[in-house]
C-alpha cells in the first residue's frame, strides 16, 4: 500500500502539476487550441523538473486532508468536496454543482467534478472534473458571486492541499478503473464532458467573468487541451509513447533484416545461366542447402547427373514428380504413406 | 550450345578484379570464338612457381556450363598433377566434381591453388611426382627452373628485349625474328639463338 500510496502521490503530484502549468499558459495564451496544446509539451518537461517539489507538497497536503478527515469525519467523502477551508460559499457553489450536473450527468461525474477541481491530478477523471468545475464554477458564477467562482478556479491551483485526500482515494480507484477500461473509452467520455463544458461556457453569463478573471476561461481550454494530454499522461501517456517509440524502431531494424535477408537469400538471377529469376524460380528451393537455380537449369542437371550444383548431393526426385504431374506426385505419396502405416501397424 | 551469355558474364566479372585475383580470361588468339578462351594465373608466392604467369587454354564444351571446361596448361610446368609434355590437368572439379555454380574463375583459382599443393598420389606426370616423393629439392629446383624458363614473363617491353639481345652480338634482324617465333619470350629467343 504505501508504495502504491507513494507512486499515486507522485502520479498526483506530477498532474497537479500539469494543471497548474496549464492554467498558467491559459491565461497566457487565451484560447487556441493548437497553441495550448503546443505549450502543454513544454509544461510536461517543467512538470518533471518540478515533480520532486510537488511530492513534497503532496504530502503534507496529505497529511492535512487526513487531519481533516479526522477532524470532519465521514463528511469528507461523500460530499467530501466540501473539505475546502476557503468558505461555506464554495461549498455553496459545490452543492449548485451537483443539481445541475445531475440535469446533465451522474452523481459520480460531481464527485469527481469536485475531486478533479480541486484535484485534477488524475488524468481522465481530472479532465472531467476539470471541465465540471468549469461547470461549476460558472453556474455559480451565475448564481452571482463572480468572486466565488474566482475562489473555486484559485482553489484549484492554491486550494489543492486540502482537496487532494479525496483525490488520492479517487485516484487509486480511478487508476484501477483505468487499468481496465480501454482508453478511447475514456477519451470518448471526455469529449462528451467537453462538449457539456463548451456549452456551458458560451452563457453571456460567463463573459463578465471571463473578463473579471483569465481563470475562467482556463477552465474550458484547459478542459479541451487538456483532454487529449490528460488521457494520454498519467498511465496512457507512457503506453502510448511506447507504441509509437518501439514500433518505430523495431520496424526499421525488422525491415533492414528483412531487406538483407530477402537479398541474401533469393538471388535475383540464376547462377547456372544467368537469367533472372521469376517468381516461380524464387519460390522453387530443390534442395536443402538453399542452392536456388531456375527451373530450366534444374531440369537440364536432372536429366544429366541430377546433382545440387551448390552442395553436390543428389537431387531429391520427389520435387521432380511434384514439378512434372502433380496428381502422380501426390498419389504416389499417398500410396508411400499407406505402405508405412500398413508396415508399422 | 555453350551459354554465350553466362560465358560473357563471366569474362566480364573475372577482369574486373583482375587486380586482386591477378587471374584473367582473354579470348584465346586469333579466334572470336567464346568457346576457346586463354586463362593466365600468378603462380602462387613461396612456391616454385612464383613469379610466374602460367597460360591456360580454355575450351569450352558444348554443354558448359553444365560440363566443365577443358582446361590445359599453354605454359610448362612441372609438377606431379600437370602433364609436363601436354600441359593436361590432373584436377576432380575439372572432370566428375565439376559443378554448374563454378565458374572459369573459380576453376582457375583451383588450378593455382593445385600449384601450391601438389598431389603426389594421385599425379598426372608420374615422373614428377616420383622426384617431387623421392627428393623434393630437386623437384623444388626444377619445377623453379621451368617457371624461370617458361613461364617468366619479362616485364621489358619488345624493343628493351631487342636492345638486350643486340647488346649480347647478335644482329637484330635475327633477335626480332627469333623473338617473334618464341612469342617474344626473352629467355627462349637466347636460347634458340645460342643453339642455332
Amino acid at each position: 500500500m504505501l508504495d502504491s500510496e507513494a507512486s499515486g502521490v507522485a502520479a498526483v503530484a506530477t498532474s497537479s502539476v500539469k494543471s497548474a502549468m496549464v492554467t498558467d499558459s491559459t491565461t497566457n495564451a487565451s484560447i487556441p487550441m493548437a497553441a495550448s496544446n503546443s505549450k502543454d509539451f513544454a509544461k510536461k518537461k517543467r512538470v518533471n523538473r518540478s515533480a520532486k517539489l510537488k511530492q513534497c507538497k503532496l504530502d503534507a497536503r496529505r497529511e492535512q486532508w487526513l487531519s481533516q478527515v479526522k477532524n470532519k469525519g465521514g463528511f469528507g467523502d461523500s460530499s467530501g468536496h466540501p473539505p475546502c477551508s476557503e468558505s461555506h460559499s464554495s461549498m455553496e457553489n459545490l452543492e449548485v454543482k451537483p443539481r445541475v450536473e445531475k440535469e446533465g450527468g451522474s452523481i459520480y461525474h460531481h464527485y469527481s467534478d469536485s475531486d478533479s477541481a480541486s484535484n485534477s491530478p488524475t488524468s481522465h477523471t481530472s479532465s472531467v472534473s476539470g471541465s465540471s468545475n468549469v461547470s461549476g464554477t460558472i453556474f455559480t458564477g451565475s448564481g452571482g458571486s463572480s468572486s466565488s467562482s474566482g475562489g473555486s478556479c484559485s482553489g484549484s491551483i492554491t486550494g489543492e492541499d486540502e482537496d487532494d485526500d479525496g483525490c488520492l482515494d479517487d485516484w487509486e480507484a480511478v487508476a484501477d478503473a483505468l487499468a481496465v477500461t480501454n482508453v478511447k473509452q475514456e477519451q470518448d467520455k471526455l469529449s462528451f464532458d467537453n462538449r457539456r463544458v463548451v456549452p456551458s461556457v458560451s452563457p453571456p453569463e460567463l463573459k463578465p467573468e471571463e473578463r473579471v478573471e483569465g481563470n475562467v476561461q482556463k477552465g474550458p481550454p484547459n478542459c479541451r487541451a487538456w483532454k487529449p494530454d490528460d488521457a494520454f499522461r498519467p498511465q496512457t501517456l507512457p503506453n502510448l509513447a511506447k507504441q509509437l517509440s518501439f514500433p518505430m524502431k523495431s520496424g526499421r531494424q525488422y525491415g533492414c533484416a528483412w531487406g538483407c535477408k530477402n537479398v541474401v537469400s533469393v538471388p535475383s538471377t540464376c547462377p547456372i545461366c544467368c537469367e533472372d529469376l521469376d517468381y516461380t524460380d524464387s519460390r522453387f528451393l530443390p534442395c536443402s542447402c538453399g542452392f536456388r537455380l531456375c527451373l530450366f537449369c534444374h531440369k537440364r542437371i536432372l536429366e544429366d547427373d541430377g546433382r545440387c550444383p551448390g552442395c553436390r548431393k543428389q537431387y531429391d526426385y520427389e520435387p521432380i514428380k511434384g514439378e512434372a504431374t502433380i496428381d502422380g506426385g501426390s498419389l504416389t505419396f499417398k500410396l508411400g504413406r499407406s505402405c508405412s502405416m500398413i508396415i508399422r501397424s | 550450345m555453350v551459354d554465350f551469355a553466362r560465358v560473357q558474364k563471366e569474362l566480364q566479372e573475372c577482369n574486373k578484379d583482375i587486380d586482386v585475383s591477378g587471374i584473367s580470361i582473354k579470348l584465346k588468339g586469333d579466334s572470336n570464338s567464346l568457346t576457346h578462351l586463354t586463362g593466365t594465373i600468378p603462380g602462387p608466392l613461396a612456391t616454385p612457381y612464383e613469379g610466374g604467369n602460367f597460360n591456360i587454354d580454355i575450351v569450352l564444351p558444348d554443354g558448359y556450363p553444365f560440363e566443365p571446361p577443358r582446361m590445359q596448361f599453354a605454359t610448362k610446368v612441372w609438377h606431379p598433377n600437370i602433364s609436363s609434355q601436354s600441359g593436361a590437368i590432373c584436377l576432380d572439379i575439372l572432370k566428375d566434381q565439376w559443378s554448374p555454380a563454378l565458374t572459369l574463375k573459380t576453376a582457375l583459382l583451383s588450378v593455382q591453388a593445385l600449384l601450391s599443393a601438389p598431389e603426389p598420389d594421385d599425379p598426372q606426370d608420374a615422373v614428377v611426382a616420383q622426384q617431387y616423393l623421392r627428393d623434393y629439392q630437386t623437384f623444388a629446383a626444377t619445377a623453379r627452373y621451368w617457371t624461370e624458363t617458361f613461364a617468366r614473363t619479362s616485364t621489358l617491353g619488345i624493343e628493351d628485349k631487342v636492345k638486350k639481345l643486340v647488346e649480347m652480338g647478335f644482329p637484330e634482324a635475327l633477335v626480332r625474328s627469333t623473338l617473334e617465333s618464341v612469342g617474344g619470350d626473352e629467355n627462349m629467343a637466347l636460347e634458340k639463338l645460342c643453339s642455332g
